[in-house]
């Protein structure tokens, strides 16, 4: 939101605070199956993220030199979001976590806690478990979890920093399976909610960030894009873009038309009696039959404006 | 005399007369036994069958009477015809089928390998052990390529049947033997060459005995990552270094306890240790 300067929604106003590190970059970034270090770098430059998440892993003892992922980053400036993906229950996020710590790096954690090797879900009651306890050894938790209000409403009352539903499982690129859950997340939590896995497009961002995410985490839909410099880009813009669609106030769903030209003044065709044909048809007004229907032939008409009637849920903000 | 399960061999010792001229076979080897060898091969490529088969004869007897098993090498008619525990052969030998036909199933046969697709063929062939080698270039194999240590770890990853460490091993180059694995080991020049073949073969087991206990002085048995290692380290710093690790950002963690990098030089680890070495890698 830092390139929207001096528009009603931006700079500090719209600052997403996690931790109490405040953060200009509502786009997260994972660093996994990268084409290439290059790529990677690239990638991340683009998605102009400031929080890139990690893996703790064994060192390679065959092969030192290939696999460590910090030497392809030019240091400052971002937070480190390791994950604990491996862990199977709390005690195993627990002991990743305290080795991600160890790294003196960061003391945020990702608690991820796969409970299914199909789905890779998250196991709730592991995850809260192991956020609750995290909490106590004074990190900054991030849980990844099932898009359950109830269950991000725990992890938050456990002390979690915030909360990162997932939109689909891991990998899938399915978007968000359950967007009625996320909206609500989105509206009861007291802390930011980061949009976490499952995203396949730009689009599926956009609809998270516009059912009232705090921000997304992605990192298969780029890495594994065709061109992942340009997916990250244009992820990066649609975080920007459903966030600003969100903030601005989107206006309410309605059943019918309404004229976006004015009604007034319509010029009619000499000789013609200034009646659409199609009022006659459908038994409305003029005003109706107008509402919302640009240029709408030589049926435009000089009746008033009227109102359209709404569709019953609005979506507006 | 006491009846050992000949799989429990650890020192391995092959008769050369020609590298002690004027002493006597048996003397040598008896003096061999006494030190520690567990198992005697007779080797003599070039003898003639009759010799060959008097010196047998006589080993068989002084063998049984410490209740070392006899090998006889190549020539499975003597082996039978001496009463002798089974046989050795090589790859250019009788094939192992022929000679276990002949032998019998009690017979020990061995088999000389040169490679983990030998050692392997040997296996499935149903040889009761394997001769892993020369690690190194040797006077009684000459002009045969060294499969040095590399093989050695291979055959310790992958071969269950027992097999031996053989060729050019001294108590010199022995430690970084059983570092790479072996827990038998085979000389031959080291021990009838030598002056005292008791003593050597002390010293063998001296060495052979404390890599089973933990390492020859100055190594231990630890586990990094999950796999086996030998080190000489006796920190966490020393560790790193002898890894090649020393200055990437890795996380340590020695027996469940994460080590802080500042303490590194000063954690000591012990003979049995487990270590983690961790690191961040790409995830998302």
């Amino acid at each position: 939101m830092a390139t929207m300067e001096g528009q009603a929604h931006d700079g500090i106003g719209d600052e997403l605070i996690i931790g109490g590190k405040s953060l200009r970059s509502r786009f997260f970034l994972g660093t996994g199956r990268f084409p290439s270090p290059a790529v990677f770098r690239m990638a991340l430059e683009a998605s102009a993220a400031e929080v890139v998440t990690f893996a703790v892993r064994r060192v390679n003892l065959d092969y030192a030199e290939d696999d460590a992922i910090l030497q392809h980053m030019d240091g400052s400036g971002y937070t480190y979001l390791p994950n604990t993906s491996g862990a199977g229950n709390a005690d195993e996020a627990v002991r990743i976590a305290k080795l991600a710590r160890a790294a003196g790096l960061s003391d945020w954690i990702k608690v991820e806690i796969s409970a299914h090797p199909r789905t890779l879900l998250p196991d709730p009651i592991e995850t809260l478990r192991a956020t609750e306890r995290l909490v106590r050894e004074g990190f900054v938790v991030l849980p990844y979890t099932s898009d359950d209000p109830i269950l991000c409403r725990r992890l938050e009352e456990a002390g979690a920093a915030a909360v990162m539903p997932g939109g689909a499982p891991i990998g899938t690129g399915l978007g968000l399976l359950n967007p009625y859950n996320l909206g609500l997340i989105a509206e009861e939590a007291g802390v930011p909610v980061i949009v976490d896995a499952g995203i396949g497009s730009a689009a599926d961002i956009v609809q998270a960030m516009e059912l009232g995410a705090s921000g997304i985490l992605v990192n298969t839909p780029v890495a594994k894009a065709l061109d992942p410099v340009g997916m990250a880009r244009a992820m990066r813009l649609a975080v920007e873009a459903g966030r600003l669609s969100y903030l601005s106030g989107r206006i309410p769903k309605r059943r019918y038309a309404s004229a976006s030209s004015e009604t007034e003044g319509v010029s009619v065709l000499p000789g013609g009696n200034g009646e659409g044909r199609y009022a006659a048809a459908y038994g409305v007004s003029n005003a109706e039959a107008a509402h919302g229907r640009q240029a709408a032939g030589p049926a435009g008409s000089r009746a008033k404006a009227g109102d359209g009637s709404d569709w019953p849920e609005s979506g507006t903000r | 005399m006491e009846k050992r399960n000949w799989r429990d061999f650890k020192l391995y010792a092959i008769t050369a007369a020609n590298y002690h001229p004027g002493r006597d076979l048996l003397e040598v080897m008896e003096q061999a036994i006494l030190g520690g060898a567990d198992i005697v091969q007779l080797r003599a490529k070039d003898a003639p069958k009759e010799a060959l088969l008097r010196d047998a004869r006589a080993l068989r007897e002084l063998t049984a009477r410490y209740g070392v098993p006899l090998i006889v090498n190549d020539h499975i008619d003597v082996a039978l015809a001496a009463g002798a525990d089974g046989a050795h052969i090589g790859q250019d030998d009788l094939p192992l089928a022929e000679a276990r036909r002949i032998l019998g199933p009690d017979a020990i046969i061995g088999i000389s390998t040169h490679n983990l697709a030998q050692a392997l063929a040997a296996e499935r062939g149903g040889a009761d052990y394997i001769g892993v080698g020369p690690v190194y270039p040797t006077g009684t194999k000459p002009g045969r390529a060294a499969v040095t240590t590399a093989y050695v770890r291979e055959a310790a990853a992958n071969v269950s049947i027992p097999w031996v460490a053989i060729g050019g091993i001294t108590l010199a180059n022995a430690g970084e033997v059983l570092a790479a694995g072996a827990t038998r080991i085979c000389a031959v020049s080291a021990i009838v060459g030598s002056e005292r073949p008791a003593e050597v073969c002390r010293a063998f087991r001296a060495k052979l005995d404390a890599a089973r206990a933990g390492g020859e002085p100055g190594s231990i048995a630890i586990t990094v990552n999950g796999r086996r290692e030998r080190t000489s380290a006796r920190t966490v710093g020393a560790l790193v270094e002898s890894l090649g690790l020393a200055g990437k950002s890795l996380v340590v963690e020695l027996n469940g306890e994460i080590v802080a990098r500042e303490a590194w030089a000063t954690a000591a680890i012990a003979d049995g240790a487990s270590l983690e070495l961790v690191h961040f890698v790409g995830g998302g």
